[in-house]
């Protein structure tokens, strides 16, 4: 038995300790939703305490790996599968993954990194932590190695990126001053032999250290402090770094991506080719919609279902009424391009079946809008399709005239709004639409105040709100500079402010006319090149008995959906002439805006697209852990192989055992002593060498034990105990 | 101390310190000559006269209670002189076998290069056989049965050097050198009264040496020991400097050395250290040099020593 053990207080004190350590690790992990688009948080949290747990009850390996194993897949599955779990389509699921990663590894394409994989990546990183912080805390007791670390994480953190480390920082060092107290005290007692009772060593010991933590930590928050005093020198970084600028903002790469729910911050250009479709008109290419805004960006309320269907099955995606709306029979097909990314189908709206020979069915999310392309039960990537599609015009008149009258459950998904919203917006919108009448007038009317010159669109400069603001308001009433996810999120947010279901899209826009070709059909197709930097988001407005109707209010960006008016009577003509003429104008005032902004975008397209935050952020976070990780266990790989040998002569000692132990002894002594072993010498006059000095006869003793092993017949009995502790002595002597 | 139980093991020690009251400061030389007494192999001493190599023979044959012959090889001895000769009984009208001093158990062969080849070759195959033909009768020889010779380096004149296939017969070649100032000094001590050698006495039987013998046959050669002993061997033979390497006979000698040496050490196996310990003497005078190795002074031992350098030793993995 591990002479740690003896004791209870020991056994208290260890998790005491422990549990300080998993605290600290916490503060690594918290900032990650925040500086990075890691969305479960929480599931990486629960994984490593599961970890930690399983790693301080020193269960043995052989079970302890397996159950971290499983937790790990659980976890895995619960984000990111949808078969069953551990079922056989399960599995091959997680191998393609595997195998798909694997190979972008391979070919240095850490761009193309699935989530999936980075989250498993990250994973194993938490098991890995566990043990490690295991070692360090409970096993070696250095403590301070990782204190210092985490302080210098939370404050880089606080000052390179949105992340606050306020409070953050005063956690780590209540924690760390506390957990380095106990441990000194515990090294102590145990150093100088002190035996003490348990009430004293509450007295003597462990209320003067609360008192003083607690003291230091007041007197550390309260006291007046310095100001800096050197320069930020993050200005100084940035501006070093060309393209991005001094603000407090993050900067991200432009494509489409997942993970909405902290919008804002700058981004950089990506011409990525995503796909290239060929179709009779441009038009926008949906992905999916989000209907829950929670003051920083969008999620969805509820994941909804995903129902499958057959290839050539009219897909239920009905974002209008057909018998309401005028529609056009078109196909268009797609080719993507960056196979990767994409397990969902982008389409137009009016989509009616997707013809395409790879996938055997489609799973349907109403909710959510999106297809996913499925094979044997797996979702698969998207190679290239067909599209039938009833391509709708709306009337508008019949959009003028549609009742007010929303059904409930539309009602209540589509106007939610967070109760932190500030009233200004409420406000805002009220007068926009105090003189409309009508529900299209009243969305046209929010739309068209975008079109004020008091709003920029950018992809620079963009603001990322603070922790107490609003994204919609910041854009509104502060900054009023974005790009289309300020501007459609600002507008479903103000039509549900006056009580109109709006919800959130997004996808691509209709991309750069490249060629032109004509179809088997006999019909004049053009080619389109989407690439990441089109990908954009826009607005739809729920009208009762039509459905949802797209809005751009985005700067810079029309609208390709058509519109169309009826045969009116003389009165009605004249009101939509007038209604036209308006337009006409406002989009001749929209031009030259279009141009300044296409000088100022320069050689930049000037179409801006859905902000997602940097991917490659969490991998660069997880290999900076990585390499963190991998320098400590390269700086204490002795120590903790040392551990594991002496488990292993604890648990069973043998052959096997001994002949390992010994080898990795003189591993360690030709590393720390630098005595090392020629070919030609035998082991006896290695451990001459080595007891030479250390002024000791240990190693001689224990090669003797070791040469019987070797070179004698079938020995078995040796005096195990002896080996164990010169093997112990030897090793801890030369590792000191 | 191994598991394995040596009967006689503790009567090794003894012999050896019996021996050491006598032969002052050479306790390599002694323990080497027990190591060949022991593996059944004879010993080929070469030094100057006068070091006490004859006395070290007649101290081991008298602590070990076994019969000394002694043969002075001179150019005139014939090969009856050394086997014994079957005189005519003319009393009993017939022939009388006469054994010579060959049929001792323990022999000393002085400057065995002074004599014809004849002679030597008639002690050789006694050495190897362990029999002799005498008249064309084939004669057992006794057993314990150990013969060290001596051969003088100085004096070349009037030699006939051995044959190196003859060489071979021999399982360690050794030198006893000079004693130190310090060692010659207690050698004047001991020998100012009466000579030491007269005070020896006996430490084992014949019948105890035969069963020590045989024990050291039960030390455990490990497979890994062998492929090491097979691996220096076979190195020598492939040395640009080496004329003739070791025979196969070489390596079996060596294990049969390191086998009586780990059991001096009291050890049921042999280990790398008592090969590398035993090679220079077991092999170097199985090697014969080119002319040019020699011009360039090197020598077999300077060899040896050098593979031992270069030959990994078994560890258990690599």
């Amino acid at each position: 038995m591990d002479p740690l053990w003896h004791t209870k207080r020991q056994w208290i004190y260890e998790s005491f300790i422990y549990l300080c350590g998993f605290l600290l690790f916490m503060e690594w992990l918290y900032p990650l939703r925040q500086i990075t688009d890691t969305e479960y948080v929480s599931a990486f949290i629960i994984y490593s305490a599961f970890c930690f747990i399983i790693s301080f009850l020193r269960v043995p390996w052989y079970i302890g790996s397996p159950l971290k194993m499983i937790g790990l897949a659980f976890v895995v599955d619960q984000l990111f599968m949808t078969e069953p779990f551990l079922s056989s389509s399960w599995l091959f699921a997680i191998k393609d993954q595997l195998r798909y990663n694997w190979d972008m590894i391979m070919g240095l394409r850490f761009d193309q990194i699935t989530p999936f994989f980075r989250s498993i990546l990250f994973l194993v990183l938490l098991w890995l932590m566990s043990y490690l912080l295991y070692y360090w805390f409970v096993v070696v007791k250095r403590i301070h190695f990782f204190v210092i670390l985490t302080f210098v994480y939370v404050t880089v953190l606080d000052t390179f990126t949105v992340f606050d480390g306020k409070a953050s920082v005063i956690r780590v060092f209540l924690i760390s001053l506390i957990v380095m107290g106990v441990s000194s005290i515990m090294k102590e007692l145990k150093d100088e032999e002190i035996t003490v009772a348990h009430k004293r060593l509450f007295k003597g010991w462990m209320y003067p250290l609360v008192m003083f933590i607690l003291g230091a930590t007041i007197l550390g928050y309260a006291s007046p402090k310095l100001t800096s005093q050197w320069p930020d020198p993050v200005p100084f970084i940035q501006s070093a770094t060309e393209g991005l600028d001094g603000s407090n903002e993050k900067v991200q790469k432009v494509g489409y991506g997942t993970n909405d729910e902290q919008l804002g911050g700058s981004f950089i250009q990506d011409n990525t080719l995503v796909f290239q479709v060929a179709a009779e008109e441009e038009h926008y290419w949906r992905i999916e919609t989000k209907d829950f805004y929670t003051g920083k960006g969008w999620i969805n309320a509820e994941e909804g279902r995903f129902q499958s269907f057959d290839p050539d099955e009219v897909l239920p995606i009905q974002t209008f009424n057909q018998e309401n709306v005028e529609t056009e029979k078109r196909t268009a097909t797609v080719l993507m391009i960056d196979k990767a990314s994409f397990t969902k189908l982008v389409y137009p709206y009016g989509i009616e079946r997707v013809n395409q020979s790879g996938a055997m069915s489609y799973n349907v999310n109403a909710t959510t809008n999106v297809i996913q392309p499925m094979r044997n039960g797996r979702t698969v990537r998207v190679g290239s399709y067909e599209i039938d599609y009833n391509q709708p015009s709306y009337s508008y008149q019949q959009l003028q005239q549609a009742s007010e009258e929303d059904p409930l459950d539309i009602e209540e998904q589509y106007t939610q709004l967070p109760e932190s919203l500030p009233n200004r917006v409420e406000n805002l919108a009220r007068n926009l639409v105090e003189e409309e009448d009508n529900r299209y007038d009243k969305a046209k009317a929010i739309e068209e105040h975008f079109a004020t010159s008091a709003f920029r669109y950018d992809t620079e400069d963009v603001p990322v709100p603070e922790e107490e603001e609003d994204y919609v308001d910041q854009f509104l009433f502060d900054s009023q500079v974005g790009y289309c996810d300020n501007y459609s999120s600002s507008m479903v947010v103000m039509l549900r402010s006056v009580g109109i279901p709006a919800r959130w899209a997004k996808g691509f826009t209709g991309g750069e006319r490249i060629d032109s070709a004509t179809g088997d059909d006999g019909k004049a197709y053009t080619i389109y090149e989407v690439k990441s930097e089109n990908a954009h988001s826009w607005v739809e407005v729920y009208f009762p008995q039509i459905g949802w109707v797209p809005f751009e209010p985005t700067k810079g960006f029309g609208n390709h959906t058509e519109f169309y008016t009826d045969e009116i009577d003389e009165e009605e003509r004249e009101e939509v002439t007038e209604e036209l003429k308006e337009k006409l104008n406002e989009e001749e005032q929209e031009k030259p805006e279009l141009q300044q902004l296409e000088e100022e975008l320069s050689d930049e397209k000037e179409e801006e697209t859905s902000g997602t935050l940097l991917r490659n952020r969490v991998l660069v976070f997880i290999l900076i852990i990585a390499v963190v990780t991998s320098i400590a266990l390269y700086v204490y790989r002795f120590p903790l192989m040392r551990m594991y040998y002496r488990r292993r002569f604890l648990r069973n000692p043998n052959a096997s055992t001994f002949t390992d132990s010994y080898f990795f002894l003189m591993k360690v002594a030709a590393a720390k002593l630098k005595i090392k072993r020629n070919k030609g010498q035998t082991l006896r006059e290695y451990a001459m060498e080595i007891d030479r000095y250390f002024q000791s006869n240990q190693m001689s003793r224990l090669t003797h034990q070791y040469e019987r092993l070797l070179y004698n017949r079938n020995e078995q009995n040796l005096p195990w105990d002896e080996v164990t502790e010169l093997w112990e002595d030897l090793i801890n002597k030369t590792l000191s | 101390m191994s598991q394995q139980t040596f009967l006689y093991h503790s009567k090794v020690q003894d012999l050896l310190n019996n021996v050491q009251k006598v032969i002052i400061g050479k306790s390599e030389v002694t323990t080497l000559s027990v190591v060949a007494l022991l593996a059944q192999g004879h010993v080929l001493l070469e030094d100057v006269p006068g070091v006490g190599k004859t006395m070290l023979v007649r101290t081991l044959a008298k602590s070990l209670d076994c019969e000394f012959k002694r043969i002075q090889f001179t150019p005139d001895l014939l090969p009856s002189d050394v086997t014994g000769v079957s005189i005519y009984n003319p009393k009993d009208m017939q022939f009388e076998f006469r054994p010579g001093p060959l049929l001792g158990n323990i022999v000393l062969a002085d400057e065995i290069n002074r004599t014809s080849p004849k002679t030597q070759s008639a002690l050789l195959e006694g050495m190897e056989e362990h029999h002799v033909t005498v008249d064309g009768d084939t004669m057992e020889l006794k057993r314990p049965f150990f013969v060290m010779a001596t051969q003088n380096p100085i004096e070349y004149e009037g030699t006939y050097p051995l044959p190196e296939a003859q060489l071979d017969r021999f399982l360690l070649k050794l030198q006893m050198g000079y004693p130190t100032e310090q060692e010659e000094m207690e050698m004047l001590q001991l020998v100012s009264s009466n000579h030491p050698i007269d005070d020896v006495e006996a430490m084992m039987t014949k019948e105890e040496l035969i069963q020590m013998q045989e024990e050291v046959k039960g030390v455990h050669v490990n497979q890994s020991i062998q492929h090491y002993i097979v691996q220096l061997t076979s190195a020598t033979r492939q040395l640009d400097s080496v004329y003739l390497g070791v025979s196969p006979r070489g390596s079996i000698a060596l294990m049969k050395a390191a086998k009586a040496y780990a059991y001096i050490q009291g050890r049921g196996y042999v280990i790398p250290d008592d090969v590398k310990y035993l090679a220079p003497f077991v092999l170097s005078h199985r090697i014969i040099l080119t002319n040019e190795a020699k011009y360039e002074r090197t020598t077999a031992t300077s060899l040896i020593h050098s593979l031992l350098e270069r030959i990994s030793i078994p560890i258990g993995k690599i």
